[in-house]
């Protein structure tokens, strides 16, 4: 070998030691919320906590939305009534509305996602006007509010939606996708809202109706907005004892906006969260007490692990290496996602998590060199 | 007028949770009073918020389009107070249920399908396919429901309530899967004008009604599970309107026997809630006078230990009654002492053609001690005890042979306590029931004979795998081989246990009989769990 050669191999070599390098030196993060009122910045490269922002208030339900430049988490919290901005390298609040107005109670189950160029706050209104000796609930409205609004933001725009949404996130080309009755997009700058899942309204004959629970607005690592479904599927006699339970996913891909209906597994188990392991279309895991890695076109449970305690919320590695187990109590539990081999635990300073969403991402150089 | 009544500056409901934090108790203290007191309260507590509709008698919006039991208002009232901040003294409160109770109350007739859920049968399970069971009855007894009458408006009144109080109403189960809104307005709130729609007439009706003093004397029978027969009497004297003070003797099967006094108020004209204190215990009475004034009926049970408790009749002293026999069951063949108890028990006993008085061994006024024999009879039979004019029916039967087994409740939930916490341990009672199951040979058919509450063994079996892993029979509790009564364990995390769990378990009751022929069990399920905060006076 020449000396040439044996440097280009170095050099290439170290090259690509430097690359691998860059890439560790944009860790992975986390943001998570705890009780009483923890915002938690997390480096999961190693597993430490870079900060621990105060919110200015209770943390249930503790749905958190990133910026797109991972700069902000937006939290709802303060009893579902309140959303908060908070500057994650620096625990800033930059931005605050209550719900409410006047004797208007407004609630939102966690419904919170944020524009695509980052201008927007979205979320949902669940109105109830408080009267001197009854109450009057009133239509819910999809909200938009302005990101720059400061701490006594006011919505910008309001439209009217179906009842019942849930979670809701922003894909690429800014529609955002509402988790409700059925699945619906929803044009943010008209209100123009389509049904792009049909659920409730499928009446999909021999089956029940779906019965869907989330609160947790998982998936972006995985470019999904996902939500699991059970449901039972019957035999000519239409007799429940008879049927047959399957756990399915409805999924709209935040990229292109195609959608998908499937079931998954059978149903063995209660499971809160479930999604696809990154870059894995075929792989779908999903968490209570259990721990579940499934093969989605054969139908299979691949592995099944006994969990030490429940978990609510899953989430992966941005490279789904990796996966964290978060929600209930104080620590995240980090497993291999190939082996389901438990890695290690991340506590947490603080009380439960309890309903709180992870949010997982890329971390931009200005948080993961920001100040410690 | 009070800053808090300002709907404006309404802050938030505390969580409804908070009720449990009120001992929902004592409402039978306190005096009784005029009509024009009850108005004063409403006016001075209550016109904050509710409007003013007519004077005299006073009408505010809401409260005057609504009627329910004592219970029903006190926990209406409680929620003015924890979630809107209403202010009222105790005192002032149980005089408003009372005036509430009074002109707007529920009648007999109404009432009359959901006593239990007054009387705490906290094991005792509704029908399942009800209209309401997931609308409405999932969070809490249908019977929650059906003790109220009011109109449409108000009904609808109270889903716009429900769903803005609980905004998680249409997310949980049961509520996510269908249009919980669109179908409680438009569907549920129909059917509840139409079955429990406000009625003023049958109100004014039993308003209206001749009413007699429940003052004197009355004899008392009753049944507790786990001792068995009791009798007894009590006197009532009334001391002011509607306000009565108590003493009570009685004695149980066993040969146990008890005495105590307390208070009692009776509300809507036949609501009777006495507190008494016999011996150590605390006992209440949750009674409903018949409609001719002579007769209570209803339970008396441990204040601090609902499940526990007499099944009780009280009739007057003065009426001429057979209201117990003592065995309730006679074998074949058999010659055996028969007690019967009742009031004025006057003239020949007859026990139909297959009994024979043999001997009287004994008699009073109220008790006649017999020897009896019976034929021999191939199936089981009902057997209708007459003295006189009056007779019993339903409660003696002549048997061959107990084919079957039941124990009741067939499921019941017990819950952990004690060990320093703020909850008593909740325990769990059993009986077992024999049947001649009749010629088809089956049980559960329409020719089965219901034979009697019979003496069994008792014991405790794990309920399933993982029951059986967890070693819930170790942890979860002990039943009395005698009695049927379970206590659970203690509150709290036990480190023996897997995860350092709580005594939580899931068990199997199985009543174990042995008669001649064969020896006989049945088994029920018992589910042992963590304590219920919050206990109102209508689950
Ligand atoms: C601070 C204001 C306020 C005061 C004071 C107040 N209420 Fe209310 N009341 C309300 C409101 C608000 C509602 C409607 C929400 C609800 O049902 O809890 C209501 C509803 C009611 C209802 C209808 C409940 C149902 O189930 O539909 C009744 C009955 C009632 N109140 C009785 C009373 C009585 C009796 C008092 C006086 C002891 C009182 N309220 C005092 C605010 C008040
Ligand atoms: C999510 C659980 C939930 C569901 C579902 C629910 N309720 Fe209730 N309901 C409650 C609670 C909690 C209270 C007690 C409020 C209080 O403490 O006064 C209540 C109270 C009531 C009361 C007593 C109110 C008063 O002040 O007199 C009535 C009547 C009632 N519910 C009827 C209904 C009906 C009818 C439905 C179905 C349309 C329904 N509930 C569905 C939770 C529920």
């Amino acid at each position: 070998m020449s000396l040439n050669t044996i440097i280009t191999v170095l050099i290439s070599a170290s090259l690509t030691l430097m690359s691998s390098m860059s890439y560790a030196e944009q860790p992975d993060y986390m943001v998570v919320v705890n009780r009483p009122n923890n915002l938690h910045v997390i480096n999961l490269a190693t597993e430490t906590i870079d900060r621990t922002c105060e919110l200015p208030g209770d943390s249930a339900p503790g749905t958190v939305a990133m910026s797109p430049d991972k700069l902000t988490a937006y939290v709802l919290a303060g009893r579902f009534g309140k959303i908060w901005g908070i500057d994650v390298r620096n625990c800033d609040l930059t931005f605050s509305t209550d719900l409410s107005n006047g004797n208007i109670r407004v609630k939102s189950i966690a419904s919170l996602a944020v524009s695509s160029d980052g201008e927007e706050v979205f979320t949902v209104h669940n109105p109830v006007r408080i009267m001197n000796d009854h109450y009057e609930v009133l239509d819910t409205q999809f909200a938009v509010y302005k990101a720059d609004a400061g701490l006594q933001a006011k919505p910008v725009r309001t439209y009217p939606v179906p009842r019942q949404i849930n979670i809701i996130q922003t894909a690429d080309d800014g529609l955002v996708y509402l988790s409700g009755p059925d699945v619906y997009s929803i044009e943010p700058k008209t209100g123009k809202i389509e049904t792009v899942i049909p659920s409730r309204t499928a009446n999909r004959p021999g089956f029940s109706q779906p019965d869907i629970l989330t609160v947790w607005p998982i998936g972006r690592v995985s470019d999904e907005f996902i939500r699991m479904y059970s449901i039972a599927k019957f035999d000519e006699s239409g007799d429940p004892d008879k049927a047959e339970y399957f756990w399915g996913f409805e999924q709209v891909i935040l990229s292109t906006g195609k959608t998908n209906v499937t079931e998954f597994a059978p149903l063995e188990d209660v499971l809160f969260t479930g999604m696809h392991r990154p870059g894995k279309p075929n792989e779908f895991y999903g968490v209570l007490t259990q721990l579940k890695r499934f093969d989605v076109n054969s139908q299979k449970v691949i592995k099944s692990i006994d969990l030490e305690r429940t978990y609510y919320c899953i989430n992966f590695s941005t490279d789904g290496s990796k996966l964290y187990l978060a929600g209930t109590y104080n620590d995240i539990a980090v497993y291999d996602a190939e082996t389901l081999k438990k890695l290690g635990n991340i506590v947490l300073p603080g009380g439960d998590m309890s309903m709180s969403t992870s949010q997982v991402f890329s971390s931009p150089k200005e948080l993961s060199n920001a100040k410690k | 007028m009070i800053k808090s009544l300002n709907p404006l500056s309404w802050k938030g409901a505390k969580a409804i949770g908070v009720a449990s934090l009120i001992a929902f108790s004592g409402y039978v203290a306190g005096d009784s009073q005029s009509a024009v007191e009850g108005e004063d309260i409403l006016q001075n507590r209550c016109m904050g918020c509710h409007i003013p509709e007519a004077q005299n008698p006073l009408q505010l919006s809401r409260i005057s389009h609504q009627r329910k039991t004592p219970e029903g208002w006190l926990m209406t009232i409680t929620r003015m107070q924890l979630v809107h901040g209403a202010v009222i003294t105790d005192d002032e409160r149980q005089s408003l249920v009372k005036y509430l109770a009074d002109t707007q109350g529920l009648t007999p007739e109404e009432s009359a399908p959901y006593r239990y859920v007054l009387e705490r049968r906290l094991n005792h399970v509704e029908d399942t396919g009800s209209e309401l069971k997931e609308m409405c009855a999932r969070c809490h007894s249908e019977a929650r429901v059906g003790l109220q009458r009011r109109e449409q408006g108000e009904w609808e009144k109270l889903v716009h309530f429900h769903l803005g109080q609980w905004p998680s109403i249409e997310f949980s189960a049961m509520g996510r899967d269908r249009d919980w809104f669109g179908i409680a307005l438009n569907e549920t709130v129909p059917y509840l004008s139409e079955q429990f729609g406000l009625d003023k007439k049958v109100w004014d009706d039993w308003q209206a009604a001749e009413k007699s003093s429940l003052a004197g004397s009355w004899r008392l029978a009753g049944h507790r599970p786990g001792k068995g027969a009791f009798n007894g009497s009590m006197t009532a004297e009334e001391t002011a309107r509607d306000k009565y003070t108590l003493t009570l003797t009685g004695e149980y099967a066993n040969g146990e026997k008890v005495s105590g006094k307390g208070e009692a108020i009776l509300y809507s004209g036949y609501e009777w809630r006495a507190n008494l204190n016999i011996g150590e215990e605390s006992y209440k009475q949750v009674l409903a006078m018949n409609k001719s004034g002579k007769e209570l009926n209803g339970r008396m049970f441990l204040r601090n230990q609902e499940p526990l408790g007499i099944d009780l009749q009280a009739v007057r002293a003065d009426e001429s009654r057979v209201l117990s026999v003592s065995p309730t069951y006679i074998e074949s063949g058999k010659t055996v002492d028969l007690t019967i108890q009742g009031v004025n028990l006057t003239g020949n006993v007859d026990l139909g053609e297959h009994i024979k008085v043999l001997k009287t061994t004994g008699q009073t006024k109220d008790t006649i001690q017999l020897k009896v024999r019976a034929d021999k009879v191939s199936r089981a039979e009902p057997v209708t005890v007459k003295v006189g004019e009056q007779k019993l029916e339903d409660t003696l039967t002549l048997y061959r042979s107990v084919d079957h087994v039941e124990v009741t409740p067939a499921y019941a939930v017990a819950r952990v306590g004690g060990a320093g916490g703020s909850q008593e341990k909740v325990k769990a009672v059993f009986e077992a029931r024999a049947y001649d199951v009749g010629d088809d040979g089956v049980a559960g058919t329409d020719d089965d004979v219901f034979i009697g509450i019979m003496p069994a063994q008792w014991e405790l079996q794990a309920f399933d795998e993982i029951a059986i892993r967890d070693r819930d029979l170790e942890f979860a509790g002990e039943i009395d081989r005698e009695t049927g009564v379970f206590t659970p364990g203690d509150a709290g995390p036990n480190p023996d246990r897997k995860y350092g769990t709580n005594n939580a378990g899931r068990l199997k009751v199985v009543a174990n009989l042995n008669t001649k022929s064969k020896s006989l069990s049945a088994e029920a399920e018992l589910l042992v769990t963590v304590q219920r905060w919050n206990n109102p006076p209508i689950r």
